[in-house]
């Protein structure tokens, strides 16, 4: 059966159907998963009880795996999962779900900040795939929005306006966000701002989108209170209703969106369920911006 | 007098009364009874000089000191009456210059683009607060969110989980969230967390109301981030759309509104080049005081 893709929203998404993905893919397979998700920009794969490995196996027809050692604040062998697994549960390496006031648990709250993964990085992330193994059925959903609907949207003079922006990312200012400040020297460390770009064009589709993320704290050349409105208003504009799908997860959906030209957040649930959802994501390829500015100053 | 509905229930338009000159006890109890039905009331064509407009406050209640006021050092100050608050963007009492783009006064007031109820960082908020357009530059609203409807919205679930929560509001959580800190020595008392219930019954109406404030910096007994990314949904869900009303202003509008039942925010404009010059005035709090000292508990 060939893949067929039927579109979930007016703007973007689309629920692929006709593939398993614990099986391996044939070339084709893959280009026409590739084409979809650019069009697209978040793809929907129902019922994929997929394996880690398989999971691994899928991530990499899309280029090189990001290792998430060394970004957050997890400590090697506390990790319950691979090192290429971003750990979106609630729970710890003897699967026990998270204290209330568990370090990590505050630390990931930032994931209900509209945000795009890996924009903290100097080589953001250009997929991401999550993987939900254990969902609750109570809140829990994934919101996505679609930063090329909100470039297109923009008035012409803000157009203009972000079209020569830079700002900085950090993982510091989106924890800062929710009064998360709860960081170790090393960690801070690790977590050095860096540049992007604020107005990208696609590498595939060619269109325009906001990058937008919870981690942005300044604008370069701006006063830091300046920019931050700034970002507010425009993460406003970005996130209104007309602009998002929320997808309400059923068990062992799969579900592939490109940080180059979409938000998510998750939405509050129920912190005594459990909640597994297992995230590999595949690199970008190139910087938004140089970075050596940064190392400069 | 005649109160015209501008959004059904939320915002009228006050004609037939010329509010420069001093009122009759009928005109004062019409206009609170007008307060009280809606919210927000608009009054055209008045063009109050100071005096009149610290008369026409005194006659609902006693006057507020600014906390901006309070702690800038008197030669920021434009006015030296602490009653009557500085809404404008000129180099404080020098009228010939603006702001420049990192003064301090421009970087505190930039907070007044986050949804807020005036003065909830004191231990008895705000009641009314009145401001006046004296220049205008060609776009600049202010937008008023109606608590009252936020809180009616909400499902028996949520209404049940809000009942009893206390939040902790300072100036300090609502400035913190735009990266400002830079406060004038000797101020430590204004700037320390005081509680507040987060549903509040209006003393004369009897409707409950979400009393939700960007000085909202935790809740008693919550770890930090969960309070704050609780405290962003419910912002979220309080000043959708459907609550939100935007005030397009006119030279001489007279705006007055309750604190107790609405938010509000400034809109960008181009500050540095467009002169913006209004006042405020507000009256203190009155028939929480039992609530909150329950809160204090």
């Amino acid at each position: 059966m060939p893949i067929s893709v039927r579109p979930l929203h007016d703007l973007f998404v689309g629920e692929v159907s006709g593939v398993d993905l614990t099986q391996p893919l044939a070339r084709e397979d893959v280009e026409a998963i590739e084409n979809a998700i650019a069009k697209h920009a978040i793809l929907v794969f129902r019922d994929q009880r997929v394996t880690d490995e398989q999971q691994l196996t899928f991530s990499r027809y899309f280029g090189e795996l990001e290792e998430t050692r060394g970004t957050g604040i997890s400590k090697p062998g506390e990790q319950r999962l691979h090192p290429a697994f971003a750990d979106v549960s609630n729970l710890d390496k003897d699967n026990t779900i998270l204290a209330r006031d568990n370090r990590r648990r505050l630390y990931s709250l930032g994931n209900q900040i509209w945000h795009s993964d890996s924009s903290f990085k100097p080589i953001p992330a250009a997929y991401s795939l999550l993987s939900g193994r254990v969902v609750v059925d109570q809140g829990g959903e994934t919101e996505f929005a679609d930063m090329r609907a909100a470039y297109d949207t923009l008035d012409d003079e803000t157009k203009a306006e972000t079209g020569d922006l830079i700002c900085e990312h950090s993982l510091i200012y989106s924890r800062e966000l929710l009064g998360f400040d709860d960081l170790t020297d090393a960690e801070r460390a690790t977590m050095r701002p860096v540049r992007q770009i604020l107005t990208r064009t696609h590498p595939l589709s060619g269109r325009k989108s906001i990058y937008l993320a919870s981690h942005i704290g300044k604008i370069i050349g701006w006063p830091v209170p300046e920019a931050r409105a700034y970002i507010r208003d425009l993460t406003e504009h970005a996130t209104q209703r007309q602009f998002v799908y929320t997808h309400l997860w059923r068990p062992f959906d799969l579900v592939m969106w490109d940080n180059r030209c979409t938000m998510h957040r998750v939405r509050r649930f129920d912190a005594s369920l459990v909640r597994d959802m297992r995230r590999t994501t595949v690199a970008g390829t190139a910087p938004t911006v140089a970075q050596e500015a940064i190392a400069a100053e | 007098m005649n109160i015209r509905a501008v959004q059904n229930g939320f915002v009228g338009e006050v004609t037939g009364i010329d509010i420069c000159k001093p009122l009759t006890s009928g005109e004062v109890a019409g206009i609170e009874l007008g307060m009280d039905q809606y919210a927000v009331l608009t009054f055209p064509d008045q063009p109050l000089t100071d005096e009149q407009q610290v008369t026409f406050t005194a006659n609902f209640g006693e006057l507020e000191i600014t906390l901006a006021g309070q702690m800038a050092k008197p030669e920021e100050r434009r006015f030296q009456q602490l009653e009557l608050g500085d809404i404008s963007n000129y180099n404080g009492a020098d009228t010939t210059r603006l702001r420049a783009r990192d003064d301090k006064r421009r970087m505190y007031a930039l907070a007044n683009r986050l949804w807020h109820s005036d003065a909830s960082f004191r231990a008895i908020g705000a009641g009314y607060t009145l401001l006046h357009a004296r220049i205008l530059p060609r776009k600049a609203d202010t937008q008023f969110a109606d608590m009252r409807a936020a809180y009616d919205a909400l499902s028996p679930m949520e209404k049940a989980e809000v009942e009893d929560i206390v939040c902790e509001h300072s100036i300090v959580f609502s400035r913190e969230q735009i990266g400002f800190g830079d406060y004038n020595a000797g101020h430590e008392e204004h700037l320390k967390p005081v509680p507040h219930r987060l549903v509040i019954t209006h003393p004369k109406t009897g409707r409950k109301s979400l009393y939700l404030s960007s000085h909202i910096g935790g809740i008693v007994g919550w770890p930090v981030p969960e309070a704050r990314a609780f405290i962003r949904d419910l912002t979220e869900h309080a000043t959708q759309p459907q609550f939100v009303y935007s005030h397009v202003w006119r030279v001489g509008d007279m705006v007055m509104w309750d604190n107790r039942t609405v938010m509000h925010r400034a809109t960008r404009f181009d500050d540095l080049k467009e002169v913006r010059d209004l006042r405020r005035t507000s009256i203190k709090g009155v028939g929480l005081e039992v609530k909150h000292a329950m809160a204090a508990e």
